[in-house]
C-alpha cells in the first residue's frame, strides 16, 4: 500500500514530465559509461542484421555494371600506379639525399558505411569494422577524397565515425601555402569553416586546408577541403575562412580507418 | 496492453532501424524525415501526456544509443515533444489535430534539439532556421500526413 502511494506520481503527468527531464539528464552525465557502452552495441546489431539483407540485394543488383567498370578503373589505376611507382622511387632517392626519412607508414582497415545517425544534428555513421579489426576509439577515418571525421566509439564489429559535418567535429587544420594553423569546424552551414586565422596572413580561394598533425587523433597532411571564400572585419583579429569539404558526405559509402597508436586518454595538461 | 499498444510498439521499433538505415535514400537536398517523430505525434496524440512523455523518453533514448551522439537529448527532446502533444492537441480541430500538433511538436522538438546540442558554440541560429529546422519540418510533416492516411486508422484500432 505505501509502495503504491510513491508511485502516485505516475499518474500526475506534470511529475511525471519532470521526472523524465530529471532522467534524461542524468544519462546525459553517464553518457560514457561502459555499461551503457553494451546496451548501445547491443542495439546496433540489428541494424547490422538489417544492413546485411539491403547491401547484398544492392550488391549483386549492381554487380555486372559494377565488374565493368571496376575493369576500366583497374587498367586506369595500372597506369597511374605504374607512374607512381616510378615518382616514389625518385622521391625516395632524393630524401635519401637529403637525409630524409619517410615520415607516414599508416596502415588502413578498410570499412563499409552500413548506417547513418538517426538524430540531426549528429553527424556519424556506422562503420562495419570493430575492435577485433584493429579499430580503436580516436582514430582518423578517411576516403580517397580526404578526411571522413575520427572514431568515437567501438564494438567488437562495428565503430562509429564522428563526421567533420558534425556540430562537436574539431579539427587542427593549416593552410597548405602559409602553412598557417586554424581549427576546422563546422556550424551548421553547407560550408566549413576554418577559425584562427589572422587577418595579415594571405589566403587565396583555391588554396587547399590540411590537417596540421599537431593534434595525436589526424595524422598530418590529409586534405581537409578547398578555400572558397574568406572576409574579415575591423573589430576581429581573425578573418573568416569558408571550406568546401574534400569529402562529400552524403554519398560517404567505403572509407578507410587509419591504424594508429592513440593514447588511451588524451588530456590538455 | 491493448492491440494498439502492440502496433504502436512494433512501428516504433521499425522506424528507429528505417531511420537508420533507409531514410537517407530519402534524402532530398539534406533535409530527412523523421519518422520516430511522426510516430511519437500519433501516439501522443491518442493517448495523451503521460503515454506521449514516456513513449517519447523511450524513444529518445533508443535513438540515441543507435546515433552515437549524447545520451540524454533525444530521450529529453522527444519527451517534452510527446508531453506538449499529448496536451495541445485537444485544441484543435479533430481533422487539422494530426498535422498541427506534428508541426508544433516538430519545431519544439528541433528547437530543444539543436539548442542543447549548440551550447558554447557559436552557430548561425540563421541558418539552422531556414536550412535545417523548416524545411525539414515541412518535410516531416508531409511524410506525416502519408502515414497517417495510410496507417492512421489501423494504428488507432482497438480491437
Amino acid at each position: 500500500m505505501r509502495f503504491t502511494r510513491y508511485l502516485a506520481f505516475l499518474n500526475k503527468p506534470y511529475l511525471l514530465l519532470l521526472g523524465y527531464i530529471f532522467l534524461s539528464v542524468v544519462l546525459m552525465n553517464f553518457s560514457d559509461t561502459a555499461s551503457l557502452r553494451g546496451v548501445r552495441w547491443a542495439l546496433l546489431q540489428i541494424l547490422n542484421v538489417v544492413d546485411s539483407f539491403k547491401t547484398e540485394f544492392a550488391y549483386r543488383k549492381n554487380l555486372e555494371a559494377e565488374n565493368e567498370r571496376l575493369k576500366k578503373e583497374n587498367f586506369y589505376l595500372h597506369i597511374t600506379n605504374q607512374r607512381m611507382r616510378e615518382m616514389v622511387l625518385e622521391n625516395a632517392r632524393l630524401r635519401e639525399l637529403l637525409n630524409l626519412k619517410s615520415e607516414h607508414s599508416y596502415e588502413f582497415i578498410a570499412a563499409r558505411v552500413i548506417a547513418e545517425s538517426a538524430e540531426k544534428g549528429i553527424n556519424s555513421r556506422l562503420l562495419n569494422v570493430g575492435e577485433q579489426d584493429g579499430v580503436k576509439e580516436n582514430m582518423a577515418v578517411v576516403n580517397a577524397e580526404g578526411l571522413v571525421g575520427k572514431i568515437i566509439g567501438v564494438s567488437a564489429h562495428q565503430s562509429i565515425v564522428q563526421v567533420l559535418t558534425d556540430l562537436n567535429c574539431r579539427v587542427g587544420a593549416r593552410l597548405e601555402k602559409s602553412r598557417e594553423k586554424g581549427i576546422v569546424g563546422w556550424g551548421g552551414d553547407p560550408w566549413l569553416d576554418l577559425e584562427y586565422i589572422p587577418k595579415n596572413i594571405r589566403v587565396e580561394p583555391g588554396e587547399l586546408v590540411i590537417t596540421s598533425g599537431l593534434s595525436e587523433i589526424y595524422p598530418e597532411g590529409l586534405k581537409i577541403g578547398v578555400v572558397t571564400d574568406f572576409s574579415e572585419t575591423d573589430y576581429d583579429m581573425f578573418m573568416s575562412v569558408r571550406l568546401k569539404p574534400a569529402v562529400n558526405f552524403n554519398a560517404l559509402e567505403e572509407v578507410f580507418v587509419i591504424k594508429t597508436e592513440i593514447p588511451e586518454k588524451i588530456t590538455l595538461e | 496492453m491493448n492491440k494498439s499498444h502492440l502496433r504502436y510498439l512494433l512501428v516504433f521499433l521499425a522506424a528507429l532501424i528505417v531511420q537508420s538505415t533507409v531514410v537517407k535514400y530519402l534524402e532530398i537536398v539534406h533535409w530527412r524525415p523523421d519518422l520516430l517523430l511522426i510516430i511519437l505525434v500519433m501516439y501522443a496524440v491518442q493517448y495523451g501526456r503521460k503515454l506521449g512523455s514516456t513513449a517519447g523518453f523511450l524513444v529518445g533514448v533508443s535513438s540515441d544509443l543507435i546515433s552515437g551522439g549524447l545520451l540524454g537529448l533525444g530521450a529529453l527532446s522527444k519527451t517534452i515533444t510527446g508531453f506538449i502533444a499529448g496536451g495541445v492537441s485537444r485544441l484543435f480541430q479533430e481533422r487539422s489535430q494530426f498535422i498541427f500538433t506534428l508541426f508544433l511538436g516538430g519545431l519544439i522538438h528541433d528547437l530543444i534539439y539543436f539548442y542543447i546540442n549548440t551550447l558554447g558554440k557559436e552557430v548561425a541560429w540563421r541558418v539552422i532556421w531556414f536550412v535545417h529546422i523548416i524545411p525539414n519540418l515541412f518535410y516531416t510533416a508531409i511524410v506525416g500526413m502519408v502515414i497517417y492516411y495510410f496507417a492512421g486508422r489501423w494504428l488507432k484500432a482497438d480491437d
